[in-house]
């Protein structure tokens, strides 16, 4: 009889033991843009993630975070990566939020080796360079092409496009990847341009796209510029079979907000509230209460990043190689569904995901694409600028 | 050719609010020579300004320009009495620092208070406009213009025509003998700050039916006032009314004939060329 209580004490202990280097906080870093032009986005990531540290304690993971803001710029990225890297010491990064800050972030990872997980930003470049030290969560402009052609081309037969995109990492990137998947699909680019982002004026522009008199406009814009893009192709009169967004801008609620020229437009993205992944309707519903706003797909992407690098850390401890092992091995479940990092076409450590199209109705984003996962019937084609 | 045109069309019913920031910065520069690195700050100011009377008192946003530019004056002269006026014998740097801080200050102030949210002023006719020979001319940008002209005259008659106007207009030229002359050289700047940051002020109300307003909105315009004002030449209104035009110009007609991407390379490009031939700028006049 002692020798067994003898062995349930030993077995207790050891038991105890993982639990209580568990229970130590877990250092991790966050970088996004807090302030600066990308700020309102970065807000979503924010927001995101303080829901993930909710859960991670709900789950008995106490993080420490650190929170670095990089104004949306690589080179204040990049210092508070090194920053976070030797003199905070944490064992894993969640962010940046843009492309070009991620792109910039990557390399960085790579020098100092500790891992990071990238959110939100989606040019392709990023884990396409053979960089062992970077992991994303965000799907690749490629996606954000590609789902939109596929519906573009399913409801209707667009014979031409005209791209118009903004000329940062992240809109030169969606570019190209619409521009090849529309000649796979046997759809004539008449034409291409990038513009600089902030103008307050983009009618010469968009006259020269109704003088191309294309079927479908492409565009890939952040924030705001979506806003303008749509309300002086109304006053141009530009009226195509339908406007595509390619997220990021397109789906933001203040976009949708503006009926008269956001009704119709289609928009991919990462996540909706109607997801058919995890507790996504609960999950935006306690968002909206704790924070007064919807969120975009950028809040459920951090969340869902700082979850991952959550649970990881609190296996891996404060081992940089072991949490990068953990993430190259693990697999999650939540609200994007099934996560795990895969090579496949020329990516490594990305996330294989399933995109969403979202159409504003009546001012609010309806799942639309693809017919599995739609809540409504997308409008096709795009129904006309009210009088 | 209609491309051509409707692109020259908006340049310069764009270039009109343009020319309005640039005439602000120059006049603070041209009397006490500081250069207000929070002059697009101000403007975004003005812009929340107009958003907050449109939105809680229903102002229409081109009405309510008779409530910022007095609220942006008296702003601007305070900004000028407690601040700026400090500095006025300071090093160049540290007149600048201070600018910049003051910008700043007020960015992440409107930050703190209403979040990065960006926010659109609609109004009916914020996407209306007019059919001319094939051209579309958008309204709201029409009725910017119409009020820029309509306050660069008043500016022009008060600044030629009065005894306060030229007062300021001596302190430009020359601030000791202004002094000697018996001119309170105090007051002249703090009524010029006030005047610049109304005018930067009233230029956020106009553009603020077609453009969106946010925190770090200034920024934007920081750097174009800037180069209008060099352009024009320092302390030069003509000088910074001209440039205003000629920036929006460049920028749409560049932006349709060497591509969008490479408007703002298209205004270096001649801002540079400018300041090869005519290092004061196109009206300015090379002096200390």
């Amino acid at each position: 009889m002692k020798r067994v209580l003898a062995l349930m004490m030993v077995l207790t202990v050891a038991v105890m033991v993982p639990s209580i280097v568990m229970a130590k906080s877990i250092k991790l870093g966050f970088i996004n843009s807090i302030t600066g032009s990308e700020a309102p986005i970065g807000e979503n990531l924010s927001n995101g993630v303080i829901l993930a540290i909710e859960d991670l304690k709900g789950k008995g993971v106490d993080v420490d975070l650190i929170k670095e803001d990089d104004m949306g710029k690589p080179e204040k990225s990049m210092a508070a990566l090194e920053k976070l890297a030797t003199r905070d010491n944490v064992v894993g990064i969640v962010g940046p939020y843009t492309s070009a800050t991620s792109n910039a972030d990557a390399k960085m990872a790579e020098r100092y080796k500790i891992p990071l997980l990238i959110p939100a930003a989606s040019k392709e470049e990023i884990t396409r360079q053979h960089l062992k030290w970077t992991y994303r969560v965000s799907a690749t402009t490629g996606d954000y092409g590609s789902i939109l052609l596929d519906l573009a081309t399913k409801l209707g037969k667009p014979k031409t496009m005209a791209i118009l995109n903004e000329n940062t990492d992240f809109g030169v990137s969606a570019a190209k990847s619409a521009e090849t998947i529309a000649k796979e699909k046997g759809i004539k680019i008449v034409f291409a341009q990038a513009y600089s982002k902030g103008s307050p004026d983009y009618r010469s522009t968009l006259a020269e796209v109704k003088a191309a008199n294309p079927d479908l406009v492409f565009m890939v814009s952040y924030a705001a510029d979506a806003i303008l893009l749509m309300r002086q192709s109304q006053e141009i009169g530009l009226s195509p079979m339908a406007f595509l967004g390619a997220g990021a801008g397109f789906s933001v609620a203040q976009f949708a907000a503006q009926k008269e020229i956001s009704n119709g437009v289609f928009s991919s993205t990462q996540w909706t509230k109607d997801a058919p992944w995890g507790d996504s309707k609960a999950w935006f519903d306690r968002y909206v209460k704790k924070f007064g706003k919807a969120p975009t797909y950028h809040a459920a992407c951090a969340y869902e990043s700082m979850m991952i690098m959550g649970q990881a850390a609190a296996v891996s401890g404060d081992n940089r190689e072991k949490l990068r092992e953990q993430l190259h091995t693990g697999k999650w479940n939540g609200i994007l569904g099934e996560v795990s990092f895969q090579d496949y076409d020329g990516y490594q450590n990305q996330r294989k995901a399933q995109m969403l199209v979202e159409q504003i109705q009546n001012g609010n984003f309806e799942t639309v694409w693809p017919a599995q996962f739609a809540v409504k019937k997308p409008v096709w084609p795009f129904p006309g600028w009210k009088k | 050719m209609a491309v051509f045109f409707q692109s020259l069309i908006s340049g310069i019913l764009i270039g009109g609010v343009y020319a309005l920031i640039g005439i602000g910065l120059t006049i603070i520069f041209g009397v006490m020579r500081v250069i207000n690195f929070a002059h697009g700050d101000l403007l975004m100011v003005g812009m929340y300004l107009t958003y907050f009377l449109f939105r809680l008192l229903h102002i229409d946003p081109f009405v309510s320009i008779i409530v910022t530019i007095p609220l942006m004056f008296l702003y601007g002269a305070f900004l000028q009495k407690f601040f700026i006026n400090r500095v006025l014998d300071a090093l160049p740097q540290n007149q600048i620092l201070l600018t910049i801080g003051l910008g700043l200050v007020m960015s992440n102030t409107v930050m703190l208070a209403f979040t990065s949210d960006y926010r659109i002023l609609t109004t009916a006719y914020s996407s209306s406009s007019l059919r001319l020979l094939g051209l579309s001319i958008s309204v709201p940008l029409l009725i910017s213009f119409t009020i820029t002209l309509v306050i660069t005259a008043v500016l022009y008659w008060f600044l030629y025509r009065t005894d306060t106007g030229q007062a300021i207009r001596a302190t430009a030229q020359d601030r000791s003998a202004a002094q000697l002359m018996g001119i309170n050289v105090k007051r002249m700047s703090i009524i010029a700050f006030g005047l610049g940051a109304a005018l930067a002020g009233t230029a956020g109300a106009l553009i603020s039916p077609t453009y969106y307003i946010y925190p770090q909105v200034g920024s934007v315009f920081t750097l174009k006032a800037f180069v209008i004002t060099v352009l024009g030449g320092m302390g030069s209104i003509v000088g910074a009314t001209l440039g205003g035009v000629l920036i929006g110009v460049v920028e749409s007609v560049g932006g349709v004939y060497v591509g969008s991407g490479w408007k703002d390379v298209v205004v270096f490009i001649v801002f540079l060329l400018v300041l090869l031939f005519k290092p004061s700028g196109l009206l300015g006049t090379s002096k200390d």
